[in-house]
């Protein structure tokens, strides 16, 4: 059964431009997007800044009213049962915001169990259960304002579970986290997978969507470029083979040259730091490798490491996003 | 002379751009409601207030008194977001690290909000008139005076306490304290000489005080130089004030720089 | 699902007393301002004939009720817009207005405090003998004002949040009620025309009871007239905010304006 139905959605947001003479800019956030997701699965929708994910969220969790199209979650259409969308969904938006800093997390969690009618009994136990689940144990009492930031998203993932909902939304929960946090985020996300819940989240990181999702949407400015389990979606690229050049300084012009060049299908440029890293997709194999590389040194570039490798799910993502990042 | 240009040059801009950047009241919307109905509202308040008690032959007190008042809106409001802003905006440290003179700087904050203040009175003046306000017997230049007098004397104070607000004390609370310490012990509503020995000394140790006493005697035609001493000590005051407030000023950023908590600027 | 709401309504209003409890501005409001408007009001109408210090009292009083209940609930939405949280509560099953009520309700009972702190200043200060004259029937006064207030809170709340820009007004308000509610002087004072919005103001008729139950003289049917008049227009108030809250909301999600600063 289909848990969530998303069929024709369309938003248009009304941006109000200038301060004497206000004119009203129309911007599409989504084109008319079409998925499903069934019960029990780990769905990732996967996209830039901008792409139309947190909108497409809003609108699945009740916070926002589509321009045109249909969505529903559990059956319930979002606009007209939006009541009895809200007691079976949990949903975080994440980050530092969105508790309240001047309570401890104890408290915080008492609070949104009665937004979501607890009762008393059952918050008891409960609360020191997802405290301790999510590692908070033994500082329930600490006021949010001193939580580090991979706390509170810890505390978010309590509050999100406190009413036991069959359907997550989770926006880019593993941002701003370090490295074993996110890991340790991800583990147990993966976890109330296994309990049979619903899971929708949304990332801009593509090894995240690949390693926990079953199935993933591409999503760039408002539509779904693709929809595919990762390794569909590795299929996008899986003839080509992944020329990575590091190079200093590479002006606009160079990266137009190479793209022209024979058995290049595609050129990305991704800052690092002090230097770029070219990624070419290419169809010739190892073979473009050295029209590139005597390319950049007649420009009188400096060329560091140059691999070839075979395709990621990056890649086939940075190719149906266009090459932008 | 050139050390001189390059004062003036930073004073100036210094002053108009912070005005730009910090003022309180950007939004047309913002400056009618606080300083347009605010004021006004404030004034027939304690207009029909006090004339219940003392009468309609008192007309003229009260609205000279809160006409007067409005200046602290800017001074003291508008002063200390002012400087509280730059602290906001992480800008302060680099007008710290800057080679520009301090003084200069800081006085620079006030420059626009003592125009604003000057503003404010006039209208209080204008809609007084309106009320019952007679100023045909009024000594209009001295008026003038005073009311350019007050503002910068008030504004003396609303500089004390924005470098006092830098120390992280809660700045809203300070405000709203002076204000209305101001609105009680300034005279706008009392008739000073008729109340208790200690409200008389709290008020003589305030900015505003003396204003007012001036201006309720050149609105009856009295001479510059009858009210030239109440003048000068309020000058003297709000210099006062102002200085303390720079004193406190430069003893933070030493303190500051000192502990190496510049940062918390 | 009765008892569901209720517990609500108290973990909100618990929950945010907490936060404020200590917040300079509260203590401000709520103290310090409606003392020293008690202490201003004292010193301008000692002269008056038949000088009442209870008349003042109470009416610094109201002032400081007032303000509290403006300036609270003027961010009362706003705040948890700030703080992120709109969203939380919005997407979850319990109704914004039942939130929003928790603190208001605790605003109020913030704000019924400052009666306690203007009343040591006339004892204290000028040894002038407090008495109220009626004190069960002021006591009842003191509720319906409660209600008055609770209710207007409610309206409040919303309309400083259907637009961002509608905040910047807040301070507009803030002394026309102390003149219109008649709180330290009668409204026969005002020009005639401003009458008729004194009578749908329900804190005029609140400002009415308490005084005439604590420094006039007064009969039973001229109070419940008065608490009458202060419920009519409390229901009147619940059903605006009532509308006013159907209408922020689909607004929000409208414009997508729930998440913003």
């Amino acid at each position: 059964m289909n848990i969530i139905e998303v069929q024709d959605l369309k938003r248009i947001y009304h941006a109000k431009i200038g301060v004497l003479r206000r004119k009203v800019k129309e911007v599409l956030a989504l084109d008319g997007i079409n998925f499903s997701v069934s019960q029990g699965e780990l769905f990732g929708l996967l996209g830039p800044n901008g792409a139309g994910k947190t909108t497409t969220i809003k609108i699945l969790t009740t916070l926002l009213t589509p321009t045109a199209g249909r969505a529903s979650v559990m059956g319930f259409d979002v606009v007209r049962d939006a009541t009895k969308i809200r007691p079976r969904i949990g949903f975080i938006f994440g980050g530092e915001r969105g508790l309240y800093w001047r309570l401890s997390g104890y408290d915080n969690l008492v609070y949104f169990a009665n937004l979501y009618h607890i009762s008393p009994d059952v918050q008891k136990k409960r609360i020191p259960e997802l405290f301790e689940l999510v590692g908070l144990g033994g500082r329930e009492n600490e006021k949010v304002q001193g939580y580090s930031r991979g706390m509170k998203q810890r505390l978010h993932i309590a509050r999100v579970l406190l009413h036991d909902p069959q359907v997550l939304f989770l926006d880019e929960p593993t941002m701003g986290l370090d490295p074993v946090g996110a890991r340790e985020l991800r583990q147990a996300i993966k976890n109330l997978q296994m309990e049979k819940k619903t899971i929708l989240l949304t990332t801009h990181y593509m090894f995240e969507a690949d390693a926990m999702c079953e199935r993933i949407a591409v999503i760039n400015h408002g539509k779904i470029v693709a929809l595919d389990t990762p390794t569909g979606l590795k299929n996008y690229v899986q003839d080509l083979s992944i020329i990575e050049i590091d190079v200093f300084g590479i002006p606009h012009d160079a990266v137009e040259r190479i793209q022209n060049l024979d058995g290049v299908d595609m050129v990305s440029v991704e800052n690092r730091d002090q230097k770029q890293a070219l990624r070419i997709h290419s169809s010739n194999g190892a073979g473009a490798v050295a029209p590139v590389v005597s390319t950049l040194q007649n420009m009188g570039l400096r060329v560091g490491n140059v691999i070839v490798r075979e395709p990621t799910l990056e890649d086939a993502y940075v190719r149906l996003v266009g090459g932008e990042i | 002379m050139r050390r001189l240009i390059a004062s003036i040059r930073v004073f100036i801009s210094g002053a108009w751009l912070s005005y730009i950047a910090l003022f309180h009241w950007t939004h047309p919307a913002s400056y009618i409601a606080s300083k347009i109905v605010m004021p006004i509202a404030s004034m027939l308040f304690f207009l029909y207030l006090g004339t219940s008690a003392t009468g309609h032959d008192t007309t003229q007190f009260y609205i000279v008194g809160n006409a007067l008042q409005i200046v602290a809106i800017s001074a003291i409001y508008g002063v200390t977001m002012t400087v509280g802003r730059e602290r906001n905006m992480g800008t302060l440290i680099y007008l710290i690290g800057s080679p520009a003179n301090r003084l200069v700087i800081f006085m620079g904050r006030a420059f626009f909000n003592i125009l604003d203040g000057m503003l404010g009175v006039v209208m209080g003046f204008i809609v007084g008139t309106l009320l019952g306000l007679d100023l045909t017997a009024a000594n209009l230049p001295g008026l003038a005076l005073t009311i350019l007098i007050s503002s910068f004397s008030t504004c003396g104070l609303g500089l004390m306490l924005g470098s006092i607000s830098l120390t992280a004390l809660n700045i809203m609370f300070v405000n709203n304290t002076f204000f209305f310490l101001l609105l009680v012990f300034s005279g706008a509503n009392l008739q000073l000489d008729k109340m208790p020995t200690w409200i008389q000394y709290v008020s003589k140790w305030l900015p505003l005080t003396r204003s007012i006493q001036s201006a309720r005697l050149l609105v009856n035609g009295a001479t510059l130089t009858e009210v030239s001493s109440l003048l000068t000590s309020e000058l003297t005051i709000g210099l006062a004030y102002a200085l303390a407030g720079f004193t406190f000023f430069r003893w933070f950023e030493f303190q500051a720089r000192k502990r190496g908590t510049l940062e918390a600027f | 699902m009765m008892l569901s709401k209720l517990r609500v309504v108290w973990t909100v209003f618990y929950l945010y007393l907490k936060q404020i409890a200590i917040d300079g501005f509260i203590i401000f409001t709520v103290i310090i301002q409606p003392l020293l408007v008690a202490l201003l009001a004292i010193y301008m109408l000692r002269d008056i004939e038949g000088f009442q210090a209870i008349y003042v009292i109470v009416g610094s009083a109201l002032t400081g009720l007032w303000s509290g209940t403006l300036f609270f609930n003027s961010f009362n939405i706003q705040g948890e817009r700030w703080s992120g949280c709109l969203e939380n509560i919005i997407g979850s099953p319990t109704r914004l207005q039942t939130v929003v009520l928790g603190k208001v309700l605790a605003n109020l009972i913030i704000s019924v405090s400052s009666m306690f702190f203007s009343y040591p200043i006339a004892v204290l200060l000028f040894k002038f003998r407090l008495t109220i004259a009626h004190p069960f029937l002021f006591s009842i006064s003191l509720v319906m004002t409660i209600i008055a207030l609770m209710s207007l809170g409610l309206v409040i709340a919303p309309i400083f949040s259907l637009n961002p820009g509608n905040i910047m007004w807040v301070n507009a308000f803030e002394f026309p009620m102390y003149i219109l509610g008649g709180f330290l002087f009668p409204i026969l004072l005002l020009p005639g025309w401003t009458t008729p919005i004194s009578y749908i103001l329900s804190p005029y008729w609140a400002a009415r009871a308490l005084h005439i139950t604590s420094s006039g003289s007064t009969s039973l049917s001229d109070v419940l007239i008065y608490w009458g008049l202060i419920i009519f227009l409390s229901l009147i108030y619940l059903f605006v905010s009532s509308w006013l809250f159907r209408v922020l909301l689909w607004r929000a999600k409208e414009k997508a304006t729930l998440g913003l600063q």
